[in-house]
């Protein structure tokens, strides 16, 4: 592989593929470093995205499938940045390939590896709703479609290897490091969710069917995995749908890693959302959003609100204090109204989605020196004028690495992004001096 | 109608059960594996993802196949997709045909899998017989001219061109206004990094006055554009009044908003002058605005103020009355209630005296940073009362000037608040500005809002529908400061992509005229809708077309007596195939 380019982007989500696509099409070579197996971030397992009702996948594999054929692009997975160096105007990005144990080039993703391992262990991608295999092509419309092995719970049958037409699976597969030189860098490494569910308030964790936002779109996704949504606990269809917003949000009072005191900016709408889709699912469902404000700001949400409302979908100002499992695993909310009369009460409902807080996915400032804020993401150089350039010149942020954010909004950042990074490379006329470097050196 | 034999590959996508829920996949598969030319015929969980694209490429290699046709989604979504995989396997790229069996069958079928399916076959052999009379394409190249035209001279106008400045293209910053600046050339403190916006104004001017290559037209308007993408050709109108002419290759429209004036009365306005819009009120708090960063009554500091969100937006039918020829304004501003807070926080620091009442339905602190504003806003002792978006709050003002706003607080469950007040605030919304010679100029589609509308709103936000056009700010929908900072790099980096290059590759869909057949009769010339997309020279009898004008619309092809013009990829021929397909298929039985 060709060790020197123009630019790193840490993170293959959305934002991250997009700044790659707008930095490659400008003419500069981009290297995506992605953590997971397959490209796509968040948004590729979501179900449908507002306020469009598009489908999530649909309109994100395009995205994809253009990083991935594009020639200035090179996608590395399973990969992650450990060290970035300043070496005078560029950087020296030292990056750690984890083994798949399945050999990149050769695996054609039959996936009769897959089929012929007799391990099952909960599905990380179906929000653990589903099983997968000890070896498995991450999820199908994943890219690469390439299969990986997950040593931790793999039993060295040997299963695998004998089912692989093409020899790809090598148990003895030693992690790689390569050192990468580029002229930029965009930190596009998106966010995690509090574990808000196990909050000792929402039943530590132990109530089959409190589920997290998460969880939910994988229920409605098409290819979800039970293919329709229904109860974890007993497989029925719910009667009766809860939404707790704010949830691990605009808290105080939770303990890090359960909640964040900001809001998270997207739940309010997903809520509303998943609310939508599933009383178009199953259209005999009740269901309540308990919320402190409806945060429908962006264009084209709050008519998607309103229509929310007109099509039934209950919404109620309230707190909900706890929540407990009653008869037949019905979690029970504790609610504090806000409105009409203050009263606080119990009501049951078949199953209840939590929106978690939205944190960083990750903490750039191990590895590069960039200013961190008190809420864990990327600081701007300057807020208002140059939000996506941070305070180390040549390194850039985009998507919800600096905040949370929706999806047009990180596209919009990645974007801005992508142009900043394009003139820090003009700039130092990186670019354009490695080039003739290289031309020289071939002559 | 084909005389030669052609390998045709055909492929029904899943699309993961957004089409294999409502209809058969197999039997489409089957319904069409034995028409003419057919070589192979498959199904697909995803035909987007890479196993989906390889099994295409291994069967042109396979089986020879020198036409595609996937059914899948709506081609909008994946038609470029398939067509780099042909490319990548070494076909034409428009030797591929597109059928859409989601929105067309599966999505609008859902209660009748089985018409649903016997509909999605009719279709995919429709695809067939096009695809057998396809023909290989190139695409239209034409040459750019490395220049770009920015419409507004807002904070997003001059993002964008300083951005591109920086990029080495030449810029031409074209503002109506005498001054530069737009909404930030007002006195006033902005949020998040509490700055005079005229301070950030200052710097952003100079930094575009020092770049080489960007020049400022300011009391000058964009009046005409003809040409395309690659190359526009305006005509500017500047205070000299001469009209002057201009090429550039892409233009970004970053023309900003309107701030939503009350109307007569509405909550008070206009009835007395202690009755305020919100960018006139921060204005008064800055010491360089017009009170001198006082706020008085009768010459004594204000004691009770009270601010009334969502004036202007939100607007609900029934609730609130448009104005005489005017509209209702539904949509949600997105930045008044946190500026509101912000403007509310500096109240309270620069006059302690002051007791601040918040009248709200939702308060939206969304952003960054925001929801401490919020509670900052609560700390400094604002008083909140929320009121439902049917119930608006009313404001009275009396013979001798008193004012009194009345309200039913939810947060107190309902009870009936009134109160005396010595200012009100009305935290007005943001609407579109009327750009009505813009939109007509370039004919732009707005969304339902009013403001432009992009071309996909999740992932396309900053491009509309017309080529070589980007948006750039709040002329797409409200937002501050950084947001619109962003949107304007955003816009950029879409223009600096576009003219990278020495040419530009447009699709080959354009009309194509078969000399032989022509007469001269002229009736294209005259149906064409795009300005000099088919021309005729003096003495000549054919028209000639020009294929970067040209948008393919094929309203010359329905006129031509003679089938002499025709649209390149959509020829009527391939029509008739398609129509004989859908009537020979009566689907499986
Ligand atoms: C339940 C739910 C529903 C939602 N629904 C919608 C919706 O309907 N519409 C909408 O607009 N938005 C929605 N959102 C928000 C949406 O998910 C985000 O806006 C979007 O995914 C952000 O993209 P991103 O690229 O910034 O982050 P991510 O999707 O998180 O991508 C970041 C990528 O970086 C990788 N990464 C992280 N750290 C490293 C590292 N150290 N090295 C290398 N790679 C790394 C991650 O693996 C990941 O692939 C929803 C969010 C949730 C939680």
């Amino acid at each position: 592989m060709n060790t020197i380019t123009d630019a790193v982007v840490i993170g293959g989500g959305i934002a991250g593929l997009q700044v790659a696509l707008d930095l490659a099409d400008q003419g500069f070579d981009v290297v995506i470093v992605e953590k997971e197996p397959s490209i796509g971030g968040k948004m590729i397992s979501l179900s449908k995205v507002f306020p469009t009702l598009d489908c999530s996948s649909c309109i994100c594999t395009p995205r994809m499938a253009a990083a991935a054929h594009h020639e200035r692009i090179t996608i590395m997975t399973c990969s992650e940045v450990q060290a970035v160096q300043r070496v005078g105007e560029h950087f020296s990005v030292t990056i750690r390939t984890r083994p798949r144990y399945v050999i990149e080039s050769a695996c054609i993703g039959c996936r009769k590896c897959e089929y012929a391992c007799p391990v099952l262990v909960p599905h990380e991608f179906e929000g653990n709703l589903g099983a997968r295999r000890a070896i498995y092509v991450p999820f199908t419309n994943a890219m690469p479609q390439v299969a990986l092995l997950d040593v931790e719970n793999c039993t060295f049958c040997g299963a695998c290897a004998r089912a692989c037409p093409t020899d790809a699976i090598d148990y003895l597969q030693e992690p790689a490091i390569t050192e990468m030189e580029a002229g930029a860098v965009v930190v596009a490494s998106g966010y995690a969710l509090t574990e808000t569910q196990t909050a000792d308030r929402y039943g530590g964790g132990k109530l089959a069917n409190v589920l997290t936002g998460l969880q939910m779109e994988r229920l409605l996704a098409p290819h979800g995995p039970y293919g329709r949504v229904l109860r974890p606990s007993d497989g029925r269809i719910p009667d009766t749908v809860a939404f707790v917003q704010c949830a691990g949000s605009r808290d105080h009072s939770l303990p890090e890693g359960q909640g964040v005191p900001w809001c998270s900016r997207v739940c309010c709408m997903y809520a509303i959302k998943q609310a939508m889709l599933l009383s178009g699912s199953l259209p005999l469902v009740d269901i309540t959003i308990y919320y402190m404000d409806i945060r429908a700001f962006g264009k084209g949400f709050e008519q998607f609100y309103q229509n929310a409302r007109a099509m039934g979908i209950n919404f109620v100002k309230a707190r909900v204090a706890r929540i407990t499992e009653g008869e037949n695993a019905n979690p029970v909310l504790r609610i504090e109204r806000i409105e009409e009369d203050g009263r606080v009460e119990d009501q049951p409902h078949d199953m209840v989605v939590l929106t978690p807080g939205i944190v960083a996915g990750w903490d750039p400032s191990s590895v590069i020196p960039v200013q961190i804020g008190s809420d864990g993401f990327v600081l701007s150089e300057h807020a208002s004028l140059a939000p996506c350039r941070t305070r180390v010149p040549g390194v850039f942020v985009a998507g919800t690495a600096s905040g949370p954010k929706d999806i047009p909004d990180s596209i919009v950042e990645a974007g801005a992004a992508a142009m900043e990074a394009a003139n820090h490379l003009r700039r130092t006329a990186y670019a354009s001096r490695r080039r003739t470097e290289a031309e020289a050196g071939g002559r | 109608m084909t005389e030669t034999k052609r390998r045709v590959g055909v492929y029904v996508c899943h699309c993961g059960g957004n089409i294999s829920d409502v209809i058969d996949v197999q039997k489409v598969v089957d319904g069409v594996a034995n028409i003419e030319d057919v070589v192979v015929a498959r199904r697909e969980m995803f035909m987007c993802s890479d196993p989906g694209q390889n099994l295409i490429a291994e069967d042109i290699a396979a089986h020879n196949l020198d036409r595609v046709v996937v059914a899948a989604c709506s081609p909008s979504l994946h038609e470029a997709t398939f067509r780099g995989t042909l490319k990548r396997s070494g076909l034409n790229p428009y030797l591929y045909e597109h059928v859409n069996i989601r929105e067309q069958a599966s999505w609008c079928h859902k209660d009748d899998p089985e018409g649903g399916t016997r509909k999605a076959t009719r279709l995919v052999a429709a695809g067939i017989a096009k695809a057998r009379n396809l023909v290989p394409l190139d695409p239209v190249r034409v040459p750019v001219t490395r220049a770009v035209a920015v419409v507004g001279g807002g904070i997003a106008g001059l993002r964008s061109a300083i951005d591109l400045a920086k990029s080495s293209f030449e810029v031409h910053v074209i503002e109506r206004a005498a001054d530069l600046g737009g909404h930030l050339a007002r006195p006033g403190r902005v949020y998040p990094t509490d700055e005079p916006a005229q301070d950030l104004l200052t710097g952003l001017l100079a930094q575009a006055r020092s770049l080489p290559g960007l020049t400022l037209h300011t009391e000058t308007e964009l009046v005409a554009s003809t040409g395309y993408l690659g190359n526009f050709r305006l005509t500017l109108q500047g205070p000299s009044g001469e009209p002057r002419e201009l090429t550039v290759g892409s233009i970004v429209l970053a023309t900003g908003f309107e701030h939503y004036q009350p109307s007569l009365g509405e909550l008070g306005f206009g009835m007395s002058d202690r009755v305020v819009t919100l960018p006139d009120f921060i204005e008064r708090l800055d010491p360089r605005g017009p009170t001198g960063g006082q706020i008085v009554k009768d010459g004594k500091p204000v004691q009770r103020v009270v601010f009334i969100h969502c004036v202007g937006s939100r607007q609900l039918e029934g609730v609130h009355v448009p104005p005489e020829g005017g509209r209702l304004y539904e949509h949600c501003s997105r930045v008044c209630c946190t500026t509101a807070l912000f403007a509310s926080i500096e109240l309270a620091r620069k006059f302690p005296q002051v007791d601040i009442f918040d009248v709200y339905q939702d308060i939206r602190t969304y952003g960054r940073g925001q929801e401490d504003i919020y509670e900052a806003a609560a700390r400094a002792g604002v008083t909140f009362f929320r009121v439902a978006g049917d119930a608006p709050p009313t404001v009275e003002i009396d013979a001798s000037g008193a004012i009194t706003v009345r309200l039913v607080d939810l947060l107190t469950f309902n009870e009936p608040i009134e109160m005396p007040v010595d200012l009100v605030v009305l935290v007005t919304g943001m609407i579109p500005r009327d750009i009505t010679p813009l939109i007509e100029m370039f004919k732009l589609p707005r969304s339902p809002d009013g403001f432009l509308q992009e071309v996909h709103p999740k992932l396309r936000p900053v491009e509309v529908c017309v080529d070589g056009l980007f948006i750039a700010g709040a002329c797409q929908a409200p937002m501050d400061v950084a947001e619109a900072a962003a949107s304007a790099s955003a816009a950029s980096a879409k223009a600096a992509c576009l003219l990278g290059g020495d040419v530009i590759s447009l699709d080959p869909f354009v009309a194509s005229i078969q000399a032989e057949l022509c007469d001269g009769c002229g009736l294209c010339l005259a149906e064409c809708v795009y300005v000099k997309a088919l021309t005729r020279a003096e003495g000549e009898t054919v028209p000639v077309v020009n294929t970067a004008l040209c948008k393919g619309c094929g309203m010359c092809a329905a006129v031509c007596p003679h089938e002499a013009i025709t649209v390149r990829g959509w020829e009527i021929k391939q029509y008739d195939a398609m129509v004989d397909a859908i009537v020979a298929t009566g689907g499986h039985p």
